[in-house]
């Protein structure tokens, strides 16, 4: 433990809160192993200031890997009642460089340039709440557990937490004892398979229709406050929406192009080498897509034109309306949040993560 | 000595005597169009739109003004801009008229992309070696104006600009136009020449006649009257009237509210005229029964008895009030044709049928802009007759039209017609 670094703050900067907008520098006072291949990364301000965030919101590290543009975002795991130090979780990714880089070299008393805090992923006020996470999607709704617990008072959550086996399930420790100790916190753990630990007496699985309406019956009441990988979340918005949950009470940590999960292909193994068939509804053809390919290169590669220009997400000239599923879409701000709201995408950087109707 | 005239206009701008209308061709002539176009249309400043015609980023509005197409949009920081509708490539048309939401602008020619900056960042098969540095959009100089938006077209703006801001950036403040949303719009053509437009909007000696909705909150005599032609009691009544004008003036300022009015209609560049007017009536709002059409008053308004703050412009009318604003802009569409665009202004979370009834809030000057359409191409209709000669303004009720007519000589004889 390296103790030289827990100086208290003194003098001119005693007191004083870190500035999204100056601000820019961490120092790491402590790395921990979570899980087999999770980290935690807690920081502080050089100048030990203290951090003003909600739970939920994210820093964005840039660690200048190779001399490379390589920003990710990490929600901030740790409550913000302790406004001492901030926390991040993360996962190491297959091929994941900022991970990789992140879990080989932070040391202690290294520094690392970041910014923030950013994020709208914020809890609403609202008296009944689900969070519901899968893998390293916990960081954000973890540091809202954690804040309840500082504040000390009753509340009413259900905290759902998938992973992929029982070895994988993060904070599995510390949710057991919220739950024991937190009145009103419910906990439910989900792993996949639980081929680690043959002795898991729970469910295992996925999140289902069923699972959900058995283990919260009353899911229609709550508001929703979603994080994990895009497949795992569009399951659980359609199945929120199937039981009952109004779309003003659900909020999910979206990981656009800048917030990217280090990831080679986001949604990882659970879309791996899938295909779905992509209807086009004006031309009246149907292709098969590869999960691992966008939309517009498998229309292409099947003598269906669309229009297009950039093939990357920047000016929008392929800009079309997904009449049915869902896709990941990684754009350069070829689009605006207003028109994917009204159903719209750019197929030359949206790979499908179910089968596809558009209208083309 | 052989007469050499700067242009084959100016023998038409000479023969304009003080005192009366134009004469003919200056209404009529498509070279004075032309003209017109040129001085008053790319060289003045000219009121074009709101900030709240574009409220979200993303937002972007075309406005035409003759061959010049402009893009109004509110760029990803919520800041305003204001560029030419022109893909550098080979010049087609970026947009199409009328509002669009846009992430980027994209010439649906060849994709050339800008950011909403202007700056072009995606050129496609143009090689390695092509500098995109310098074909950016081309920037408009602009001026928002409490939420109003002025452009000039030239490189070379006038800079008596900074009074209007200054006059109007403190009259403006409470009504807070910025964030006010656009309630309704409506487009009309008049068949007629921009300058009648001006001028029929610039008296009031028509309105007992012509525009009784308008007449219920609108005091005509505000803009002039012959004490001689006016029966006894209508003297008395206007004595009051004049008398109680001092009054409300005097308690407005006092309470805070620039009231005074301002004119800046001879001898400058920018044309216009301001005032706080007194609604008649019921004494709120230019509605049927003159009480206000909306019950969130705009912006920071408290009151609804502050009547109807006043803004000429050479190409637009305005009345701000407590509880909504009406405003106009005037673009030419040929020597015989004129747009004129009005909005109706509410506070920005004000609910259509809860807290305002469309019909009510519209009603008095939909009308009177169908009255005054009619009324332009009557008079226009008339200087096209052989018939036509420049008639006499009225010393008492029409000073406004000559103070225009005589600014539009001065400004087009310094332009070099």
């Amino acid at each position: 433990m390296a103790t030289n670094l827990l100086t208290r703050a003194t003098g001119s900067t005693a007191g004083q809160i870190w500035n999204p907008d100056t601000d820019d520098t961490l120092l790491c006072v402590d790395v921990h192993d979570e899980t087999h291949d999770v980290k935690s990364f807690t920081f502080v301000s050089p100048e030990r200031k203290s951090f003003a965030f909600s739970a939920g919101q994210y820093f964005m590290f840039e660690l200048g890997i190779d001399g490379e543009d390589d920003g990710r975002c990490y929600s901030v795991s740790s409550s913000p009642l302790r406004p001492g130090a901030i926390t991040t979780t993360v996962k190491r990714v297959t091929g994941g460089k900022v991970s990789n880089w992140l879990h080989d070299n932070l040391k202690p008393n290294m520094r690392v340039r970041a910014s923030g805090p950013l994020g709208k992923f914020t809890r609403p006020t609202a008296k009944k709440f689900l969070f519901i996470s899968g893998g390293s999607g916990i960081t954000p709704v973890m540091s809202m557990a954690r804040e309840m617990a500082d504040t000390a008072q009753p509340v009413d959550v259900v905290f759902l937490h998938a992973g992929r086996s029982p070895r994988d399930l993060i904070f599995r420790n510390e949710l057991a004892n919220l739950a024991e100790r937190l009145k009103g916190f419910r906990l439910h753990l989900l792993p996949e398979n639980i081929a680690s630990e043959r002795s898991w007496s729970g469910i295992s699985g996925r999140i289902s229709k069923e699972f959900l309406s058995l283990a919260m019956p009353d899911i229609a009441d709550r508001t929703v406050m979603c994080c994990g990988p895009a497949p795992f979340m569009m399951a659980a918005r359609a199945i929120a929406a199937e039981l009952g949950v109004a779309t003003s009470n659900y909020h999910e940590e979206s990981f656009d192009r800048a917030e990217i999960q280090d990831a080679p292909s986001p949604g990882g193994d659970a879309v791996k080498a899938k295909s779905f068939k992509v209807q086009f509804s004006k031309q009246g053809k149907t292709i098969v897509a590869g999960a691992d390919q966008t939309v517009l290169s498998c229309a292409k590669k099947s003598g269906v034109r669309l229009p297009s220009s950039c093939a990357n997400g920047i000016c929008g000239t392929c800009k079309s309306k997904l009449v049915s599923g869902s896709v990941d879409m990684n754009h350069e701000g070829g689009i605006r949040q207003r028109e994917i709201d009204a159903g719209f995408f750019l197929p030359c950087c949206s790979k499908p993560l179910s089968d596809l109707v558009i209208e083309r | 000595m052989l007469n050499k005239f700067p242009s084959s206009i100016t023998p038409l701008l000479d023969a304009r005597v003080e005192g009366h209308s134009l004469p003919a061709g200056l209404y009529t002539r498509d070279d004075v169009f032309q003209a017109d176009m040129d001085v008053f249309f790319s060289k003045h400043w000219i009121y074009v739109g709101l900030e709240c015609d574009v409220p979200e980023a993303g937002d972007a509005v075309v406005i035409d003004i003759g061959n010049t197409s402009l893009i109004v949009l509110r760029d990803d920081d919520e800041q305003i801009r204001v560029v030419r509708n022109i893909c550098r490539h080979r010049g087609a048309r970026l947009l199409d008229a009328g509002a669009t939401v846009v992430s980027k602008l994209v010439c649906p020619y060849h994709q050339w992309t800008y950011e909403l900056s202007g700056d072009l960042s995606y050129a496609p098969h143009m090689g390695k070696d092509f500098d995109k540095s310098c074909r950016n959009l081309k920037a408009v100089n602009f001026q928002s104006i409490g939420g109003l938006i002025y452009v000039c077209l030239s490189d070379n703006p006038p800079s008596d600009i900074a009074t209007l801001k200054k006059v109007m950036e403190e009259r403006l403040a409470p009504y807070d136009v910025r964030n006010a949303k656009v309630a309704h719009e409506v487009d009309v053509i008049e068949k007629g020449n921009w300058k009648l437009t001006i001028e029929n909007n610039r008296e009031c000696y028509h309105c007992s006649a012509n525009h009784p909705e308008l007449c219920v909150s609108f005091v005509d005599l505000d803009f002039g009257f012959d004490p001689e032609s006016l029966s006894p009691e209508d003297r008395e009544e206007a004595e009051a009237h004049f008398a109680m004008y001092n009054e409300r003036t005097t308690i407005w300022e006092a309470d805070g509210f620039s009231s005074a009015a301002i004119e800046h209609t001879r001898d400058v560049e920018t044309n216009f005229r301001t005032q706080r007017l007194i609604i008649a009536g019921a004494g709120e709002s230019q509605t049927e029964d003159a009480t206000a059409a909306c019950s969130k008053l705009l912006g920071r308004m408290t009151r609804r008895d502050l009547g109807d703050m006043h803004l000429w412009g050479h190409n637009s009318w305005n009345h701000f009030m407590g509880d909504h604003a009406v405003t106009s802009i005037v673009i030419p569409l040929s020597a015989d044709t004129t747009l004129v665009r009005t909005k109706w202004l509410v506070h920005k979370d004000a609910v259509e049928g809860v807290d305002y009834d469309l019909e009510k809030l519209t009603h008095v000057w939909v009308e009177t802009t169908n009255q005054d359409a009619g009324l332009v191409a009557r008079s226009h209709a008339g200087i096209l007759d052989p018939a036509y000669e420049p008639g006499t303004y009225s010393k008492f009720s029409e000073r406004a039209l000559d103070d225009f007519a005589t600014w539009y000589i001065e400004r087009m004889r310094a332009h070099g017609y």
